[in-house]
């Protein structure tokens, strides 16, 4: 019993090596299907590192009365800084309003009309949450409501837009994802499926020898669990190389500071997933033939 | 009696096959079929092994009866029948070893009983110096000797030879059956199909003769 089973053992490996050239291509179809997949899995994963960039764009710019001195403004500084949502608020003092549009006019607007003209005015950061939607409306008004303030500028428009989209495709994420497997469960099925057929003549074979039909799938069902565990193995390493890929243009080639990360519990689904499919595929398609 | 048709139809889709066919094949037997291609000779043989189960009548095959028959029988039925084919059936992949080596792997036994057993069948069939090569490396008389090879090794009671000498040569056929006829002298039941009727006349056996699906002469 023991030298039957180890021998169906040794003959799913051993057909691996018999059909390399199938092998190859059942290994590398799952292999690039497999990186596909985990490429996704760890972008769904790094969404809200996108969003955390774009949210740390979203600034609130009060400006203040121009008759309003830089002592009046911090006081209502105090008080933005204690509306919830808000993260930091800025104090912008007329000297510096000067600088600022020196950098970007090139010109000494006291130099141009004898006075400074620019009002005190204020930069607010909002709380970054990654789980809820920032709700800059009901700051603003707050913001509007207070003393001194003459402008309140935000863009709106933009945030919500932003909001909306991240949220819409996180809502169909599930879907997306579900069909991505369906689809790949389909590209493995099928692989597999043609290697088990390409030994159409084996199987017909070791019936006419009177081999039950557990004898018959094993070998099938092994050789399929080493090349799920051969492709899984392999999609990390190619996995890491794309996202590093990644990595590199991002931190060269881009201002976002962002980063993307892997989670390693990824490689422990890509491979359970892989297994279970060439599992699944090597004992449906041994016996569609043994029918 | 090792093989019985009581009153056996089975019909193709295109309406070839066999009609009505009753005879009985005693144990240690060795008899031909003959019959012109079509006539329904495999057919014949695919009943024997539970390949095909008839529409009417009833086949046995040793222990078992077609009425009987269920999916997980069928290989317990196929383990005392040895079979030889014209096309050999030999997998190209895996040398000779490997290829007698199957049917004992599926009987479940020991290694060394194994490499003991496929030394024997290949000494009694002329191979042993053919022992690890590939189907490929062999000629056809070669490769149709290693298909006996197979049949015999798992020592069958029943050895079924569907045209073995289809693909061969007049020499290599007059050797090979000789090798059944020898086989056959061993205790095992042999039925041979072919439409050669100068190669099996004059032997001494009981020739079946099948003509569009009908036995004519038993």
């Amino acid at each position: 019993m023991i030298d039957k089973f180890l021998y169906l053992i040794v003959e799913g490996m051993k057909n691996i090596w018999r059909h390399k050239i199938t092998s190859f291509t059942a290994v590398f179809s799952l292999f690039l299907t497999l990186v596909f997949i985990g490429l996704l899995a760890t972008a769904g994963n790094n969404t809200h590192k996108i969003l955390q960039y774009l949210r740390a764009k979203y600034k609130i710019e009060v400006f203040f009365r121009t008759d309003f001195a830089n002592e009046e403004a911090i006081g209502v500084i105090h008080k933005i800084k204690r509306i919830p949502g808000v993260r930091t608020a800025t104090l912008i003092e007329k000297e510096d309003a000067i600088r600022i549009f020196k950098d970007q006019f090139g010109e000494d607007i006291i130099t141009l009309l004898g006075y400074n003209p620019l009002p005190v005015s204020a930069v607010i950061n909002l709380v970054r949450s990654s789980e809820d939607p920032i709700k800059a409306g009901p700051i603003v008004k707050k913001i509007n409501g207070m003393n001194g303030v003459e402008e309140v500028k935000y863009q709106g428009n933009l945030i919500k837009k932003i909001e909306r989209t991240y949220y819409r495709i996180l809502d169909k994420l599930p879907y997306l994802a579900g069909i991505i497997i369906f689809v790949t469960v389909l590209i493995i099925y099928n692989t597999i499926k043609l290697s088990v057929y390409s030994r159409k003549d084996l199987i017909k074979s070791l019936e006419l020898i009177g081999a039950s039909n557990l004898f018959i799938k094993m070998p099938f069902l092994f050789e399929g669990i080493i090349i799920g565990l051969i492709s899984s193995i392999l999609s990390i390493p190619g996995m890491l190389s794309c996202i590093g890929l990644i990595n590199y243009i991002l931190s060269n080639f881009t201002n976002w500071g962002i980063r993307i990360s892997v989670d390693p519990a990824i490689w422990i689904w890509l491979i359970m997933l892989s297994v279970f499919i060439t599992l699944f595929s090597s004992y449906r398609a041994t016996s569609s033939i043994l029918k | 009696m090792m093989i019985e048709f009581q009153n056996v139809s089975y019909s193709h889709n295109n309406d070839s096959g066999v009609k009505n066919l009753s005879f009985q094949i005693d144990d240690g037997e060795f008899a031909f079929l003959i019959g012109p291609t079509g006539s329904g000779k495999t057919t014949l043989m695919r009943l024997i092994y539970f390949d095909l189960i008839p529409d009417s009548g009833i086949v046995n095959t040793g222990k078992f009866s077609s009425n009987k028959m269920t999916k997980k029988k069928k290989p317990k039925a196929r383990l005392d029948i040895g079979m030889v084919f014209q096309d050999y059936k030999l997998l190209t992949d895996r040398n000779l070893f490997e290829n007698l080596a199957l049917p004992l792997h599926v009987q479940g036994l020991p290694s060394r009983e194994i490499a003991d057993r496929i030394d024997e069948a290949l000494e009694l069939v002329g191979l042993t110096n053919k022992k690890f090569h590939l189907p490929s490396q062999m000629s056809g008389g070669e490769q149709q000797r290693s298909c006996l090879a197979r049949a015999i090794v798992k020592e069958p009671n029943i050895l079924l030879a569907d045209e073995p000498t289809g693909n061969l040569d007049p020499v290599a056929s007059f050797e090979l059956v000789r090798l059944l006829e020898t086989i056959n002298e061993m205790g095992t039941t042999i039925l041979m199909a072919s439409h050669n009727y100068n190669l099996i006349k004059g032997r001494g056996r009981r020739i079946l003769e099948l003509k569009d699906g009908i036995l004519r002469a038993a």
